[in-house]
């Protein structure tokens, strides 16, 4: 059965800071919010599309995900997902559409990247019930800053250079369980391993 | 809610963008009924999201903000929460699995491949059916085989099969599936290496599932 999550203590989960600026963008179209969220997370979006290999479009990947910030915008709810989360989202689509576009060998897909992964809140009819979400990041910092560094950096491997389990193993030279066994102890202490899965 | 579920080390490739468009799709169409993997991948994109940020910073363009502000000014309109859109499924294979041009191999058995809707994969990809109350030849997999239920049940030795239900099988199983119920019972699955039969209708397949 679901590990279930620990609801949150009050006064937790109140709008975070980007969260607000987004607003700002969403409903004023306001460009000093834009500006404010572009200092803070295009330089990190940078670094994103350079460790996942695509350099050379290391700025066009900031624009495009910027341009989607301001068409979406009006689209995020604060109650759904963190905008540093939705901002992930966001910056794995456009990374992903980059990829599809540069690799394609053939016509027209037939499935957009956004009908395979959705950006939280979007086209998401459940009732705003997930209280769980406005806490999760921070719950998620905390966790892993008490995580070992190799659990980390396995993780981040994942996420920021776009590997499988089995290309991390080769890169750091160990066995693929290992590897596996890494991110598996360190999803436990994230809560999101399911309790019959084998650790 | 489904029994059967993604383990956590796909949904977090998921989340990372480091799946295949079809391996991806299994889950997509699995996270749209199951809230239980939906709050696991949310909590996966808010990892995705510190790993992020903990990233060192690199220096933007200095007109990299110009552009944008001189983009903006000539972008479409700020998207409104449009209309719902076509489920992932509906867009790949129409309104009706029923009438996609079925081959049927054994009696109880028919198989549309659909590799080619992702033509940018290796992939072989799938649907299955098997009609309802029918039996398929036990068979092992070569390599793994992620099958989603997308209608009916199934059962074999490892349980019972809902629709949405998730299931990777490996080369350590043998799967002799029964469709349960008065539906038939459609998969889609991924195949990363070709079956192996070991029943007596193997060679009768194996045309097929090469």
């Amino acid at each position: 059965m679901p590990t279930l999550e620990q609801p949150p203590a009050q006064g937790e989960g109140r709008k975070d800071p980007w969260g607000a600026l987004l607003e700002r963008v969403g409903k004023h179209q306001d460009k000093a919010a834009y500006h404010e969220l572009f200092e803070h997370f295009a330089p990190r979006i940078k670094y994103y599309a350079i460790s996942n290999g695509i350099a050379s479009h290391a700025e066009e990947l900031v624009q495009e995900v910027f341009i989607a910030i301001w068409r979406r915008s009006s689209l995020y709810d604060w109650r759904k997902a963190a905008a540093s989360t939705w901002i992930f989202t966001i910056a794995r689509n456009q990374r992903i559409d980059m990829l599809r576009k540069v690799q394609r060998r053939s016509a027209e897909m037939a499935v957009e990247t956004e009908d395979l992964w959705q950006i939280p809140g979007e086209h998401d009819d459940e009732p705003v019930s997930s209280l769980h979400r406005l806490t999760s990041e921070r719950r998620i910092r905390d966790s892993l800053s008490l995580l070992p560094q190799d659990q980390v950096t396995v993780i981040a491997k994942v996420y920021m250079e776009h590997k499988s389990h089995q290309m991390v193993a080769d890169e750091l030279d160990l066995p693929l369980g290992t590897v596996k066994s890494r991110v598996r102890l360190a999803l436990n202490k994230l809560k999101v391993i399911l309790q019959d899965e084998n650790l | 809610m489904t029994r059967h579920h993604p383990d956590s080390l796909s949904l977090m490739d998921y989340s990372a963008g480091a799946l295949s468009e079809p391996h991806a799709l299994c889950i997509r169409l699995h996270l749209e009924k199951c809230v239980h993997c939906r709050s696991r991948v949310d909590t996966l994109n808010s990892l995705g999201a510190v790993m992020m940020e903990q990233q060192p910073d690199v220096t933007v363009s200095e007109t990299s903000f110009e552009q944008l502000l001189a983009r903006i000014d000539e972008a479409p309109a700020p998207l409104q929460n449009d209309a719902p859109r076509l489920s992932p499924l509906q867009k790949l294979l129409g309104d009706d699995l029923n009438d996609l041009p079925w081959k049927r191999q054994l009696p109880s058995v028919s198989v549309v491949d659909i590799s080619d809707r992702f033509p940018d994969q290796e992939e072989r990809v799938i649907l299955q059916k098997l009609a309802a109350g029918g039996k398929a030849p036990a068979h092992t997999h070569r390599g793994t085989e992620t099958t989603l239920v997308l209608q009916g049940a199934f059962s074999d030795a490892k349980g019972v099969f809902n629709q949405w239900d998730f299931v990777v099988l490996t080369d350590q199983d043998v799967h002799k599936p029964v469709a349960l119920g008065h539906e038939d019972c459609i998969t889609l699955s991924i195949l990363s290496a070709p079956l192996k039969l070991t029943g007596p209708f193997g060679r009768l397949l194996n045309p097929f599932i090469t």
